[in-house]
C-alpha cells in the first residue's frame, strides 16, 4: 500500500534556509563543546603533570656538592625522587632560547635538581629550602604548582567561555527554530485551519510540525557535527604535521567522549527543534478557539 | 464530561442564546441572535452579501467565539468546554466552506479522506468509502487529481465530499452549489436531503440561490443588519411553489 502523503507540504525554500542556519549553529556549538572538553582535558593533564613537581636551584656549588644535596633531598619525607640534571639536559631545556648548540662552557650555570614529591604533601618547598639552608646550601626552590594555579584559572575561564558559547549557540538555534516554526505555521495557516475545523486535536496538529522539525534538526545537526568533525580532524592533522613546535598546545586527539559530543549534537538539535515546534504550535493554536 | 453518540437523542442540535459578534473595534456583525435547530432539521440561511452569514456559520462550526451570548451544540454550551472536547464536537460537524479550502498538495482522494485521517482511521478501512463517495459526486476518474487541476465545480464537489465523508451529525454548507451547474446542484441537494433523512443529519445551508431554497420545504432564516429573522415568505407555508419535503426527498 502506498505511503500516505504528509498533511504538511514538502519542505520549501524557507526550510532550506533554516536547514543551513541550524547546520551552521550546530557546527559552531559542536566545535565549542569540543573546545570546552579539550580545554578541560588539557587543564587536567597539565595540572596533573606539574602537581608535586619542584625544581631546586643551587648557586655556587660543584657537581659533587650538588649530588650530596640531591641525596639529602631524596631522604626528605614526602619526596619520591630527586634527579640532578646533566649539562645536556639543561642545554635541552634552554634550546628554545639559545639554539641547538647549547650554552658556552664559560657561562656559569646553577645546578638544577628536579624533585618529584607526593602531590598531597603541604609546604614541600619551604621544607626543602629549610633543610638545604641548614646543610649550608644557597638554594631556591620553585614549586611548579604555584604557576600551575594561574594556568588552571585561565583554563577554567576558557572552559567557562566555551560552555557559555555552547549554551548561547543552543539557545540561538532554539530561538531560530521557534521563529521558523511560527513562520511555517503562518504560511500554512490554511492547512492548520482545515485540520483544526475537521476536529484535529492540538496535539495532532503539533505532531505534524514536530515530526517535520525533528527531522530537519536531526539532518542539520548531523551536517553540523560532520563539519565539526572535519574541522577537528584538520586541526589534529595540522598539529601532528608540526608536532615539534606544538609543545604548548594541548594534546589534540579524538576520543570516545568527543564522538559522544558529535553524536549528541544532531540528537540535541532534533529534540530542540521538536520542542520549539511543539511549544510554538500549541501556543499559536491556543490563540484560536 | 464525555461526548458520545448518545447526545443524538438530545432534541436540540444547535442553540444560540442572545449571541452577538464583533471583530475588534467594529460594530456588532451579529446582534442578540437566538436560534434553536432541532436534531434532524433542515434549514436555509439567507441574507445579502456582508449580512454576516459566514460569521454566523463560523460560530456554528466553532471557528469563532461569540462576543456575547452562548453557542450550544447537542445541548452543550461550548464556551465552557475544554479544547479536546471542542475538537470532539467539531468532528461531528461537517463544513462545506465557500472558498472550498482544499489542500493543494493533496489529491482529491486525500482531501476527502483528511477528516478520517484526523480521527485516526486506517486507509484500508476507508479507501472504498472515499472512492465510492467521489464516484458518486462524479469524480471517480479524478481521484488522484490535485485541486489546482480541477475546475471550480469539481473542487466544490470534493469539498462537499470531504464534509460528508464522516457522516456528520450537523452539516453546514456555505453556498454549496455556487459553482456547479443546475443538474449537479440538484444532485448535491439530493445528497444533503438524503443525509438529512436517512441519518438525521441536521443540515444548515447558507445561500443566495433562492431557486435552491424554493426546491425544499424547509425553514429559511434571513440575516439583516445583524439580526436573524425567520423568513415568512419562504417559511414552508407559501403555496403554489414546487417544493421537496426533506422527509420525502431521498425516496
Amino acid at each position: 500500500m502506498a505511503r500516505e502523503t504528509s498533511l504538511l507540504p514538502v519542505e520549501d525554500a524557507r526550510e532550506a534556509a533554516l536547514f543551513f542556519v541550524v547546520a551552521a549553529l550546530c557546527f559552531l556549538a559542536a566545535l565549542a563543546a569540543l573546545s570546552a572538553k579539550s580545554t578541560y582535558g588539557a587543564a587536567r593533564a597539565w595540572t596533573a603533570e606539574v602537581e608535586g613537581e619542584l625544581t631546586v636551584t643551587l648557586q655556587d656549588v660543584d657537581r659533587r656538592a650538588a649530588e650530596d644535596a640531591r641525596k639529602l633531598i631524596e631522604k626528605t619525607e614526602g619526596v619520591r625522587a630527586a634527579h640532578l640534571l646533566t649539562k645536556e639536559e639543561i642545554d635541552e631545556l634552554l634550546e628554545p632560547n639559545f639554539g641547538s648548540r647549547g650554552l658556552p662552557d664559560s657561562l656559569p650555570l646553577p645546578q638544577l635538581i628536579a624533585v618529584t614529591a607526593d602531590p598531597g604533601v603541604a609546604d614541600m618547598a619551604p621544607t626543602l629550602q629549610r633543610e638545604l639552608a641548614e646543610a649550608g646550601y644557597d638554594s631556591a626552590v620553585d614549586e611548579h604548582a604555584d604557576w600551575a594555579g594561574d594556568v588552571r584559572r585561565v583554563l577554567a575561564i576558557t572552559r567557562l567561555i566555551a560552555l557559555t558559547a555552547v549554551a548561547l549557540l543552543a539557545s540561538t538555534a532554539i530561538a531560530v527554530i521557534a521563529f521558523a516554526t511560527h513562520a511555517a505555521l503562518l504560511a500554512r495557516r490554511d492547512i492548520v485551519d482545515v485540520l483544526h475545523l475537521s476536529g484535529a486535536r492540538d496535539r495532532f496538529i503539533a505532531s505534524l510540525f514536530e515530526r517535520r522539525f525533528w527531522i530537519l534538526g536531526l539532518r542539520a545537526g548531523s551536517v553540523g557535527a560532520l563539519m565539526a568533525l572535519g574541522a577537528v580532524a584538520a586541526a589534529i592533522f595540522a598539529a601532528k604535521a608540526n608536532a615539534a613546535h606544538a609543545g604548548l598546545l594541548p594534546d589534540l586527539s579524538l576520543d570516545f567522549t568527543d564522538l559522544i559530543v558529535l553524536v549528541l549534537t544532531p540528537i540535541t538539535a532534533g529534540l530542540a527543534a521538536r520542542l520549539a515546534a511543539r511549544i510554538t504550535v500549541i501556543r499559536a493554536l491556543k490563540s484560536v478557539m | 464530561m464525555t461526548l458520545s453518540r448518545l447526545d443524538l437523542f438530545d432534541d436540540v442540535a444547535v442553540r444560540l442564546d442572545n449571541v452577538s459578534l464583533r471583530y475588534d473595534t467594529s460594530d456588532d456583525i451579529l446582534s442578540g441572535i437566538d436560534l434553536t435547530l432541532k436534531q434532524g432539521s433542515f434549514s436555509f440561511l439567507t441574507g445579502a452579501s456582508g449580512a454576516g452569514k459566514s460569521s454566523l456559520l463560523k460560530l456554528l462550526y466553532l471557528a469563532l467565539k461569540p462576543t456575547k451570548g452562548e453557542v450550544s451544540l447537542f445541548g452543550r454550551p461550548t464556551g465552557r468546554l475544554a479544547r479536546d472536547q471542542l475538537s470532539a464536537l467539531r468532528r461531528r460537524v461537517g463544513v462545506v466552506f465557500q472558498e472550498f479550502r482544499l489542500l493543494d498538495h493533496l489529491t482529491a482522494y486525500e482531501n476527502v479522506a483528511l477528516p478520517l485521517r484526523v480521527v485516526g482511521r486506517k486507509e484500508a478501512d476507508y479507501r472504498a468509502d472515499v472512492e465510492e463517495l467521489l464516484t458518486w459526486v462524479g469524480l471517480g476518474k479524478r481521484l488522484h487529481a490535485r485541486p489546482s487541476t480541477l475546475s471550480g465545480g469539481e473542487q466544490q464537489r470534493v469539498a462537499i465530499a470531504r464534509a460528508v465523508v464522516t457522516q456528520p451529525d450537523i452539516l453546514i454548507a456555505d453556498e454549496p452549489t455556487g459553482n456547479v451547474d443546475p443538474e449537479m446542484g440538484s444532485r448535491l441537494m439530493r445528497l444533503f436531503l438524503e443525509l438529512n433523512k436517512r441519518r438525521g443529519t441536521t443540515v444548515i445551508i447558507a445561500t443566495h440561490d433562492l431557486g435552491l431554497v424554493r426546491q425544499v420545504e424547509a425553514p429559511v432564516y434571513r440575516l439583516s443588519n445583524g439580526l436573524l429573522v425567520r423568513d415568512a415568505e419562504f417559511g414552508g407555508s407559501a403555496a403554489g411553489r414546487r417544493r421537496t419535503d426533506p422527509a420525502k426527498a431521498a425516496d
